[in-house]
């Protein structure tokens, strides 16, 4: 008697799997940084007890996290928003340039327009700039089905200079020496603060963000009809959807999601337009939308997650650990998701292998 | 002239990565995996290849190790996508904030050295004294010479070899291939692992010869441009090189532009390369879409034995 394993695919995996592997990658993830932060001669306990009292252990570092949350939820939601579609926007990090960019413009060269109407000017522009900057990705993707990764990916390149050149040349600030920075912005260009803290409105509106996006590609007909263009053209061209058009408006409403994202961080945080306005958040985004398993609201909760290990990677800093700890963390995390969802949909499968007649059967058919 | 000269002269030595890179994506994507890694591998390569040639004197250990680092990184690709089956795109960007984390994580402290060893130029006697064209052509560094051979001998390999049926099979027809005995899981991790020793190749190359210093996120997305070549480059490795030393070029004349002082912002020089890189992108495609020439027919699709 033989026996064979197989790898076999599942048909379904139990639900709480679902829920235990997000939370076994995210354990895997900090076991795994913590192994390289030993390799680097740190001890792992103390790092985290660093990171813990630098992020939610203290009142300061709770209020950076949700600043720091703001620009990641945005971000994370622009990817999950275009995957509903079924494309891949990683241009997040141009988008969101981009924005704060367009958000500038408007504030260094329309600072008369009365205060008020100042700030809202500002963060629509640069809405408009991210959708602008997706919908350059958007077209082609839609009309002649090309790559839109690489293209919303050499977008980033291209914001990064643009606003390079913008800085340095035409917006730079004489004061700032040298400085990579724009001239600083009017006060009426500040967003405000939640009453008795230090952090800025952003955080709020990045949760209404969510909310709505939820809302409209999941409680609504045309919500619905997006989602069957991007996870089954071929109903959707039955049922004459017209896909392209979904693709490019949804594109740009992810861009547009990512370029709030950097007018926010303009207003509430910089105040100027400066060269690192954008400290990876386009990319760190994607990897939250991967955790969430592109579901909006679960970017909400991801997006929190990865802003604790940043805002905690910062104070690690001052033990000797290098920043880029956090990045490290997070993709590792990912790592673990993926292998952990791949577990569950194989399973081993051991079985006893027969002859192909066996000789009691053939004699009696 | 000199000036025209000159880019020919910077562009071949900046096309140079991008063709060792495009040629190791093109080997993985033949059979069958994309990995968009390889902008991670080959900041992993420049950091690693940096820091031991630095360690050990020596640039051909930093050369070796950063080969090493980056076959390593693509092992995982191998594993999560070949052994595992994980989506592709999913991993392969996940793998590139990895390698950038990775690299900025491993190269604190490195930023602005020197690497205190390299690899020379060496002008070949008698053809690098050809006028005009022999400085051009014939005083560079041995990576610069070996790629043309480098990417004729992948061209044997894959069309001229028993081997290379099997790895362009494995990238076509998985199913068929593994039937007629074919070791499809073994050629697609070879193949992925030998592309990223490819990456960490053009990344070393960057830091350790081109420019001599190490800076976090230092590519600037060479490894996107190299993935975009193989698409113009419709999976041959001829017409990649060709590509790769096209866009060295394009890149090599805004270094140009910017020393002879053209009364453009040096920021949108630099933009060059990659709206050259789109706009070519958009014409390729325009016209090899309908016919899909070279690219593998299985390319990005995981292997199944169930699935035959």
């Amino acid at each position: 008697m033989a026996f064979s394993i197989r790898l076999e695919r599942r048909l379904n995996a139990p639900m709480a799997m679902r829920i235990a592997v997000p939370v076994a990658a995210v354990a895997g993830g900090l076991l795994a940084g913590g192994v390289v932060m030993a390799l680097g001669g740190h001890d792992p306990i103390d790092a985290y007890g660093s990171i813990w009292e630098g992020s939610l252990g203290s009142s300061d570092g709770f209020q950076s996290t949700l600043i720091k949350a703001c620009p990641l939820v945005l971000t994370g939601l622009a990817v999950a928003t275009a995957l509903r579609v079924g494309l891949w926007n990683i241009g997040g990090e141009g988008q969101l340039i981009v924005g704060a960019t367009a958000a500038t413009g408007v504030g260094l060269y329309a600072a008369s327009l009365p205060g008020p109407l100042l700030l809202p000017a500002m963060i629509l522009s640069g809405c408009a700039a991210g959708a602008v900057w997706a919908a350059i990705a958007a077209v082609p993707r839609a009309l002649i089905g090309l790559n839109e990764i690489i293209v919303t990916l050499f977008m980033n390149y291209i914001a990064i200079l643009l606003m390079d050149h913008l800085i340095f040349g035409p917006w730079g600030d004489p004061k700032a020496f040298g400085f990579a920075y724009s001239r600083p912005l009017p006060d009426a260009a500040v967003l405000p603060l939640l009453p008795g803290t230090y952090v800025h409105v952003g955080i709020v509106i990045a949760l209404l963000v969510a909310v709505t996006a939820w809302w409209l590609m999941e409680r609504t007909p045309w919500g619905f009809s997006v989602r069957v263009s991007g996870g089954n053209p071929r109903t959707a061209e039955y049922l004459g959807l017209r896909i392209s058009r979904r693709m490019i408006i949804v594109l740009a409403l992810s861009g547009a999601i990512a370029g709030l994202a950097g007018a926010i961080e303009l207003t509430g945080v910089t105040n100027r337009l400066q060269d690192g306005i954008s400290v990876n958040y386009g990319y760190t985004g994607v990897l939250i939308a991967f955790l969430a398993r592109g579901r909006l609201l679960g970017v909400v909760l991801a997006a929190f997650l990865f802003a604790t290990l940043v805002v905690g990677s910062y104070a690690l800093q001052t033990t000797g650990v290098a920043q880029p700890i956090a990045t490290i963390i997070q993709a590792l995390i990912i790592v673990f998701l993926l292998a952990g969802d791949a577990a569950l949909a194989f399973r081993l499968r051991i079985t006893r292998t027969r002859p192909l007649l066996e000789p009691a059967q053939a004699g009696a058919g | 002239m000199s000036f025209w000269l000159n880019s020919l002269s910077v562009g071949i030595v900046l096309g140079t990565p991008l063709a060792y890179a495009a040629l190791g994506e093109l080997i993985a994507e033949r059979a069958g995996v994309m990995n968009l890694g390889v902008e991670g591998m080959m900041l992993m390569g420049a950091v690693v290849g940096f820091i031991v040639t630095l360690g050990t004197h020596n640039a051909v250990a930093g050369f070796a190790a950063a080969i090493a680092a980056g076959a390593a990184l693509a092992s995982v690709h191998a594993v999560m996508t070949v052994g595992l089956r994980v989506n592709q795109i999913v991993m392969g960007l996940t793998l590139t904030i990895l390698g950038a984390g990775l690299s900025a994580y491993i190269g604190t402290g490195y930023a602005g050295r020197r690497p205190g060893a390299g690899v020379s130029a060496i002008a070949i006697p008698v053809l690098s004294q050809i006028p005009l064209l022999g400085s051009v052509l014939f005083n560079h560094d041995v990576f610069v010479y070996a790629v043309p051979f480098v990417a004729l001998g992948i061209w044997l390999l894959l069309y001229r070899s028993r081997f290379g049926l099997w790895l362009r099979a494995a990238g076509e027809q998985p199913g068929a291939a593994d039937a007629s005995g074919v070791p499809v899981f073994l050629i697609r991790y070879l193949a992925v692992i030998a592309g990223g020793g490819f990456a960490g190749l053009a990344g070393a190359y960057f830091s350790v010869v081109y420019t001599q210093t190490w800076a976090e996120g230092m590519t600037s997305g060479r490894g996107w441009i190299a993935i975009a070549l193989v698409i113009f480059g419709t999976w041959d490795p001829i017409v990649v090189l060709l590509g790769a030393l096209l866009f060295g070029f394009v890149d090599g004349l805004n270094f140009q532009l910017q020393s002879v002082g053209v009364p453009v912002s040096t920021h949108l020089l630099a933009m060059m390369p990659y709206v050259f890189t789109l706009i070519v992108l958009v014409f390729t495609w325009t016209r090899l879409r309908h016919r899909r020439v070279g690219m593998p027919e299985a390319l990005g699709v995981p292997y199944e034995r169930e699935a035959r």
